[in-house]
């Protein structure tokens, strides 16, 4: 990566502002008056079903789509029409697919560099940042499809941009390739850059993000950093205890406890009052080998997602409704 | 490295590194020569007195060197924009020109080697060319003739979406063209209407000029306004290639 760093006025000016954009194919709305702002070094994460308008939107913030309404401004500018000025900034994960024919590893990310105007040893230095420092010679056709994620990645970074837009980023990595992308990820955070990115691992995006937006069918339903819509949502947690220690009817009687079933060898409480069940089961079981599950932002995820599903099938005609099905 | 020379450079690898492409590049023009050599063998294109070969190398080589030109954008072009790579540019600072440019640079070289290829083989024992003494001309018409046809393959390789279409649109081209502006049978020997059909072909224009660079049929105004011919279509496709090219396959 280049020695290109962030301008050091956080805050001054968000690096992403997007405000009532609409963006519809044919009658059907994928982007429906979203607006949105990501703060200088913010690492946002925009989540959603597949066709829930996710590329678009990011499109549009990089300039690749035009609104049909609203405004996007990328650091104060409009990244719309084609915006040079802008570009070195910039930098957008490629996909899979986008390797220049029949070169080497180190070829195609020379090629990409200098598309950019970067220099050689930024080449080196991102080829050993996504972990493909020992693939210089590999023709781009013969890597791995973790190892072709990790050159499109690569391919956003090279120049040292001050905002990357990433697009699942660990989607086709094992669960190490993973875990040292992330490591990659807050690294070019601690820089101070913006990341603005889409994943469907939500245990990624609550390890990782700082804010996180929902868009369900064009619509963005919520945006709030991952800890404070677990908060919220009041997602309920789930204490187990074994089997045997207290008996079905006289723990749903317990205060604070919303639901008891029993799953493999316990007995699940679901509660949102954790600490003053814990009170009540001490007395009567003491708490050796009770577990507690917290909620996890993928419960609060999955809540959102399914009931805003529902508003909409509720609202909408039978022949409307699989609509979001083409764009995934 | 400047984004021209980054993208000249992997062009260039890519090229060489396609090895059958290259031979069938290199050997179909030569292919046609060695046919119609065997047909035209010892036989003479009436009123002119030049012998057909030298009528044909003429025509079989600005053919040639067109539809290497058309298809080797048209399918880069493509390509790229199926694989995204297009949109990568699009995403960076380079300007179009730095493409464009570099696909350019690259249908010269392959034009050049072409040319001295084909030449090299049609004077030859057997064939006997004897190239004309204005045969230098021949530099700046193949030129102007590969960046005309390049612009055409900007226009095929931006409205086709897979290689399919890519060759079924440059063949539909090409193919009625070479026949139609007598790269491959003299247009003496075609009907006066067909003749004036012709006119309208940028080919002709490539055929005249560097039959009369190559092999001295005609004079210095032929080449003079084969070049205005290519100038114009040039013009024409340059203005059509601006309006119909996309960065994405959605835009």
């Amino acid at each position: 990566m280049s020695s290109t760093s962030p301008t050091p006025d956080h805050g001054a000016q968000p690096a992403v502002a997007v405000s009532d954009v609409t963006k519809s194919y044919g009658g059907r709305r994928a982007v429906d008056e979203v607006s949105l702002e990501v703060r200088r070094g913010e690492f946002f994460g925009l989540l959603g079903p597949n066709g829930a308008g996710k590329s678009t939107l990011v499109e549009i913030m990089e300039g690749l789509r035009k609104a049909d309404s609203g405004s996007v401004t990328v650091f104060g500018e409009s990244p719309w029409p084609r915006n040079t000025g802008l570009l070195p900034r910039m930098g957008v994960q490629t996909q899979s697919s986008a390797f220049f024919v029949r070169q080497t590893v180190h070829e195609h990310l020379r090629t990409v560099a200098a598309l950019f105007g970067a220099d050689r040893e930024a080449v080196d230095a991102t080829l050993d940042a996504v972990g493909l420092g020992g693939r210089h010679g590999v023709r781009v056709d013969d890597l791995s499809g973790g190892q072709r994620q990790r050159l499109a990645i690569a391919s956003a970074l090279v120049h040292g941009p001050e905002l990357i837009f990433l697009d699942e980023p660990t989607a086709s990595l094992d669960p190490e390739g993973r875990r040292d992308l992330w490591e990659v990820l807050r690294g070019l955070k601690a820089e101070g850059r913006t990341i603005v990115y889409t994943t469907h691992h939500l245990d990624e995006a609550e390890a990782l993000c700082d804010r996180v937006g929902i868009l369900v069918a064009g619509r963005l339903v919520v945006t709030d950093a991952p800890q404070n819509l677990i908060g919220t949502f009041g997602a309920t947690s789930r204490l187990l205890v074994p089997l045997g220690r207290i008996d079905e009817r006289k723990a749903a009687s317990l205060p604070g406890v919303d639901g008891v079933t029993v799953q493999g060898g316990h007995l699940v409480l679901e509660t949102r009052a954790t600490g003053q069940v814990l009170a009540a089961l001490d007395p009567l079981t003491g708490l050796d080998g009770v577990q507690t599950r917290t909620p996890s932002l993928e419960d609060v995820y999955l809540d959102i997602t399914a009931r805003q599903t529902q508003a909409q099938t509720q609202t909408q005609t039978p022949h409307t409704s699989n609509n979001q099905e083409q764009q995934a | 490295m400047s984004a021209y020379s980054a993208l000249t450079a992997a062009g260039y690898r890519a090229q060489v590194r396609d090895k059958t492409t290259v031979f069938f590049t290199f050997a179909f023009p030569l292919i046609f020569l060695v046919v119609f050599g065997l047909i035209f063998r010892g036989r003479e294109v009436e009123q002119s007195g030049f012998s057909y070969l030298s009528y044909t190398a003429a025509g079989v080589l600005s053919w040639g060197v067109a539809n290497a030109a058309v298809f080797g954008i048209g399918f880069t072009l493509m390509q790229w924009r199926a694989d995204d790579i297009l949109r990568m540019i699009r995403m960076s600072p380079a300007p179009l020109s730095s493409v464009i440019g570099s696909r350019y640079v690259l249908a010269l070289g392959v034009g050049l080697v072409q040319s001295v290829l084909f030449v090299g083989v049609a004077m030859l024992p057997g064939f006997d060319l004897v190239p004309a003494s204005r045969w230098p001309l021949l530099i700046p018409v193949m030129v102007l003739g590969i960046t005309t046809f390049l612009l055409l393959g900007v226009i095929v390789g931006s409205i086709a979406d897979t290689p399919e279409s890519v060759a079924g649109i440059a063949n539909f081209l090409m193919l009625p063209m070479a026949f139609l502006s007598g790269s491959f049978f003299p247009l003496d020997a075609m009907p006066d209407w067909l003749q004036k059909v012709s006119l309208v072909m940028p080919l002709r224009y490539l055929n005249d000029a560097v039959s009369a660079a190559l092999t001295g049929r005609g004079d210095l105004s032929d080449i003079g306004v084969g070049c205005a011919g290519l100038v114009g279509f040039a013009v024409v496709f340059g203005v059509v290639a601006a309006r119909t090219f996309r960065w994405t396959k959605s835009s």
